[in-house]
């Protein structure tokens, strides 16, 4: 009996029936799942190598630090703090450059640092700001989703001057980044 | 007669099955030996690192950086010839290049002007933070 049978690519089994054996091996589903499991491995992998390095948390600490060691010199404010051309001279002073590189569209617009130094006792009468310096705009963008907002960290000291008359300095920073951190 | 064709044909359908296992096994196992030891994620550990450490360091300081994980995956012939490419500073931007169509550069804030000297032979980068006055 030379019944013909018609075959489907689709079909449990591509080749007929009347060949045994091997016929399940080389069936499309085999492939089908090497492919899929191929596809899982190298999705992961590109996921994982893809992800560049987040080092913003550093880098926001490590700039906090930095002015925060710019202002207080052997436990005391550094004079220059209390005079009348810190704020425009500020970056200057504590030998700070906010210039980024000019990839993604970033035109010196990813950082921003605000100083304010109050009295101790009472932290609403300001001795100097607050004031800023950077991009204004990355303030605003802290409080929602990390991943795809700039990293901020706010961070307070205590310290004197020469004269013992104590104070609070408060140091925000925001900085973005966003392309070369996250992805 | 026949008995003999078919079973020739199992046999061959077998060598192809193994055949085409192998061939795709080895495909994935080159693509992701490609990955893991792609320079391009050295370029970008490096630049990050050493602008990090330019970050924090005081003027004055010396600091010296083993780099074996960038040599060993630089393009060897590449960088042999332009080993004085491979870290660079510009302006407030740390470089590094390991291979012709690569390069990676991240920005530091330290207002600074650092020296990157690299030794291939040591697999080191000495970074230099200059004296204020100097």
């Amino acid at each position: 009996m030379n019944k013909i049978q018609k075959t489907n690519f689709f079909s449990y089994n591509f080749f007929p029936k009347n060949r045994r054996g091997t016929d399940k091996m080389l069936s499309m589903y085999w492939f089908v799942i090497i492919f899929i499991v191929a596809a899982a491995i190298v999705y992961m992998t590109a996921l994982f190598y893809g992800k560049p390095y987040d080092v913003r948390e550093l880098e926001t600490n490590l700039l906090i630090n930095k002015v925060s060691d710019c202002l207080v010199e052997n436990g005391y404010l550094i004079n220059e703090v209390f005079v009348e051309t810190f704020k425009s001279d500020f970056l200057e002073i504590c030998n700070l450059n906010f210039n980024v590189e000019g990839s993604h569209g970033w035109k010196n617009d990813q950082y921003y640092l605000e100083l304010s130094i109050s009295e101790f006792v009472d932290q609403s009468i300001f001795i100097i700001g607050p004031f800023s310096e950077g991009n204004i705009n990355l303030r605003d963008l802290c409080s929602n989703e990390l991943n795809n907002n700039p990293f901020c960290i706010e961070k307070g000291f205590y310290s004197i001057d020469k004269e013992n008359k104590e104070y609070f300095v408060k140091i925000f920073v925001s900085l973005r980044k966003t392309e070369k951190n996250v992805r | 007669m026949l008995k003999k064709n078919k079973r020739a044909n199992i046999l061959t359908e077998n060598v192809v099955f193994i055949i085409l296992n192998v061939v795709f096994l080895t495909i994935l196992v080159v693509f992701l030996f490609v990955k893991v030891s792609d320079g391009a994620v050295f370029e970008e550990k490096y630049s990050k690192q050493i602008a990090l450490m330019i970050d924090s360091a005081q003027p004055g300081m010396q600091i010296s950086l083993e780099v074996k994980d960038a040599v060993d995956h630089a393009e060897s012939g590449w960088l042999r010839n332009n080993f004085h490419e491979a870290f660079v500073v510009e302006d407030n931007l740390v470089k590094v290049k390991l291979s012709s169509k690569g390069g990676y550069s991240y920005s530091f804030f330290n207002d600074v002007y650092p020296v990157l000297e690299f030794y291939p032979d040591n697999e080191e980068v000495v970074i230099t933070i200059p004296k204020e006055n100097e």
